[in-house]
C-alpha cells in the first residue's frame, strides 16, 4: 500500500467517530499483531491518545468552561466537538477557536445561555495572551498633531484588544471561576448584559467592562473609522470625554493620519 | 483592525532595545553547544530557572508553544536564553507525513530560531498530519524503501530551509507493520547517511518500542551511528495491559537508566535531556533526576 493510503486510513481509523469495521478492514492487515494484541486494540491506543491530547488542549484554553459545566459533560461536549472539527494547524495553539459556535448549537447544553459566550470570552484571552507586544500610545507624537489634521487621526485600539459583548455577566461568572478566586462564587444572572473589552496591557492580562457609549467609540474605531467618521456619527457629542478616557485606560494604542496629512 | 504599518510612523521611533533586537537577521547557526545534563522547559518552572541557584547547564524548549507573536511565553524564554543553552524540540514537522511540507510552519519555527539562536533544532521519525489534517499524535511510519526515500527527501528540504542541521528523534510507537523493510535503527542510520541529519535518542522510547514490539534494544543501539547522536532524552512510561504507554510523566524507570549506562558506554557523554510533558512535578525533582542523569555522564567522560 502506498504511503498515501496508508496514512490516509490510518488517519480515518483514529480520529473517525468510532473504529468500524470498514476502517479496521482497510487498515488492519497493515498492521502487524504484536505481544498478544490485534491490529485493531493498537489502532485503540492512537485513538484513546489523540482524543486525550486534544482534550487536554480544550481544557486549558476553556477552564472556566469545564468548571461550569464539570469534567464529565466537558469532556463528552470538548469529545464531540473534536470529532467534528479536524485540526487544520500543527501548532495545537490555534485549536478550539470556534468551540463556542459548536456549544451554541450543543442540545444537552442549551440551558446554559451564557456558555457560548464565556467560550467567547475565553478563546480572546487565548488569543491576547498570544498577542503581538506593542508600545502603547505615543501621546507625544498625538501631540504634535496639528489641529487641521485631528479630523483625519485614525486611531487603533492594541492589538491583542476584542471587544465582546453578551447578555450575562459573563465577566463575573469568569471571574469568580478563577483558581484563586476566594469570594462569593454566586452570580445573578440577570445582572444584566455586559460590554468587554479582553486585551494585555504590556504583559497583564485585562477583561474591563465598557459604558455603553465607551463600546460604540471603541466599535467605530476598531472598524477603522476617522475621528471625523465618529464625529459624524450619534455620539459625537461624547467624544471630548471619551477620547482622554479611552487614552488613559489603554485602550488607544496608536495612530495614522489619513488623507492630505497622512501623505510626505 | 489590522493598521496600514507603513504609516505608523512613530512607532519607528521608540523602539525599545528588545523590540530592535527582534529584528536581527534570521540566520541559524545551530553548534550543539551544550554537555551535560538538561531539563525539559516548562512555564512552571521559569521562576526557579530564573532565580539561578541551581546547576542546570542548559534547557530545552518546545517550540510550538513560542509560536505566538508576543506576550509572557516569549519574554520568559528570552529571558532563560540570556543565561542558558536552549535547544527547540517540535512535534509539528510532520516529516513522515505524505501532505506536503507546513512552510507557515517552517517560517515560525525559522523566526523564533532566528530570535533565540538554539543549539539543536529537533523533530521526530513519525507523521502528525493527513489530507491537511493534524492529530498532534506522533504517528508511526512502516519502516520501507518508500518511506525512506520520502522522508530524507523532507529532511534535506527543511535543513535546506532552516540553513541548519536538524535532529531526529526515534518515537515510543504501538504498532509496527507488516510491510516494513528494515529496523528502525538501520532506518535511522540511512537517514543520517542520506540527508547528513543528527539523531536525538529517546531512551525512553527506545524501551517502551522495544518492549512493546519484542526487538533487542541493545541491538538497536549498535546499529546507530555512535557519532551522530547528539543528544539523549530520558522520560517516564506508564504501564498498561499488554504494553508500555509513554506518557512523559513520570520518573525514569530502572531499566531506562539500565539502558542508557549502556547507550553511554556506547556513545560517550551524550548531552541528556530530563523530559516531563503532563503531571509535570516541581523544578526540584527535576533538577533531582537530571543529577542523577549528571553521574552518569561524569562516569564516561
Amino acid at each position: 500500500m502506498e504511503l498515501r493510503e496508508l496514512q490516509r486510513l490510518m488517519q480515518e481509523a483514529i480520529t473517525g467517530d468510532r473504529l468500524d469495521a470498514a476502517s479496521m478492514d482497510a487498515a488492519g492487515p497493515e498492521i502487524e499483531p504484536t505481544t498478544g494484541m490485534s491490529g485493531r486494540e493498537h489502532l485503540a491506543i492512537y485513538r484513546n491518545a489523540v482524543l486525550g491530547t486534544m482534550l487536554r488542549a480544550m481544557a486549558n484554553i476553556y477552564p472556566v468552561c469545564k468548571q461550569l459545566v464539570g469534567e464529565d459533560f466537558f469532556d463528552a461536549m470538548a469529545r464531540l466537538y473534536v470529532r467534528r472539527t479536524p485540526s487544520q494547524s500543527p501548532d495545537l495553539g490555534d485549536y478550539g477557536a470556534s468551540f463556542a459556535e459548536f456549544i451554541a448549537d450543543f442540545e444537552p447544553a442549551a440551558a446554559l445561555d451564557y456558555l457560548p459566550d464565556v467560550a467567547r470570552l475565553e478563546w480572546s484571552w487565548h488569543e491576547a495572551f498570544h498577542a503581538k507586544d506593542e508600545m502603547g500610545l505615543d501621546i507625544d507624537a498625538l501631540g504634535q498633531v496639528p489641529e487641521r489634521a485631528l479630523q483625519s487621526i485614525r486611531f487603533r485600539i492594541p492589538v491583542s484588544a476584542r471587544l465582546l459583548e453578551s447578555d450575562y455577566p459573563i465577566h463575573r461568572i469568569w471571574q469568580v471561576n478563577q483558581p484563586d478566586w476566594s469570594g462569593d462564587q454566586s452570580v445573578a444572572l440577570d445582572e444584566g448584559a455586559v460590554r468587554l473589552i479582553i486585551w494585555r496591557q504590556g504583559y497583564d492580562m485585562r477583561v474591563d467592562t465598557l459604558s455603553e457609549m465607551e463600546w460604540h467609540f471603541l466599535g467605530e474605531i476598531a472598524a477603522g473609522c476617522t475621528l471625523g467618521d465618529i464625529g459624524d456619527a450619534k455620539n459625537a457629542a461624547g467624544i471630548e470625554t471619551l477620547l482622554p478616557r479611552c487614552v488613559q485606560r489603554g485602550w488607544i494604542a496608536g495612530f495614522e493620519l489619513t488623507g492630505q496629512d497622512g501623505e510626505s | 483592525m489590522q493598521p496600514a504599518t507603513g504609516r505608523l510612523r512613530f512607532f519607528d521611533t521608540g523602539r525599545s532595545a528588545r523590540s530592535v533586537r527582534r529584528q536581527r537577521p534570521m540566520n541559524i547557526t545551530t553548534k550543539g553547544q551544550i554537555a551535560g545534563a538538561g531539563i525539559g522547559l516548562r512555564p512552571q518552572h521559569y521562576a526557579d530557572i530564573l532565580d539561578g541557584t541551581h546547576q542546570i547547564p542548559w534547557f530545552e524548549a518546545l517550540a510550538e508553544n513560542y509560536f505566538g507573536a508576543g506576550g509572557l511565553p516569549l519574554h520568559f524564554l528570552e529571558r532563560v536564553r540570556e543565561r542558558f543553552p536552549l535547544t527547540l524540540h517540535g512535534v509539528g514537522m510532520s516529516l513522515g507525513s505524505a501532505d506536503p511540507l507546513n512552510y507557515s510552519y517552517l517560517d515560525k519555527l525559522k523566526g523564533l530560531a532566528g530570535r533565540i539562536q538554539p543549539a539543536w533544532i529537533s523533530d521526530h521519525l513519525a507523521w502528525i498530519s493527513s489530507g491537511g489534517h493534524y492529530v498532534h499524535d506522533l504517528l508511526p511510519l512502516p519502516y520501507t524503501q518508500e518511506a525512506l526515500e520520502h522522508i530524507a527527501g523532507r529532511i534535506v528540504e527543511v535543513q535546506e530551509y532552516l540553513g541548519c542541521q536538524m535532529l531526529i528523534e526515534n518515537p515510543s510507537t504501538y504498532m509496527s507493520f507488516s510491510s516494513s523493510e528494515m529496523s528502525e535503527s538501520v532506518f535511522l542510520a540511512e537517514l543520517a547517511t542520506r540527508t547528513d541529519c543528527l539523531l536525538l535518542l529517546d531512551v525512553n522510547n527506545l524501551y517502551v518500542s522495544a518492549t512493546n514490539h519484542g526487538f533487542d534494544a541493545e541491538d538497536y543501539l549498535g546499529a546507530l551511528p555512535p557519532d551522530r547522536v547528539k543528544e539523549i532524552h530520558l522520560a517516564g512510561y506508564q504501564e498498561e495491559r499488554g504494553y508500555l504507554f509513554d506518557t512523559h510523566g513520570q520518573p525514569v524507570h530502572p531499566p531506562v537508566w539500565d539502558l542508557y549506562r549502556k547507550a553511554l558506554r556506547i556513545l560517550g557523554p551524550v548531552p541528556t535531556l530530563i523530559e516531563w510533558d503532563t503531571d509535570i512535578p516541581s523544578f526540584g525533582a527535576l533538577v533531582e533526576e537530571a543529577g542523577a542523569a549528571q553521574a552518569e555522564l561524569d562516569l564516561v567522560s
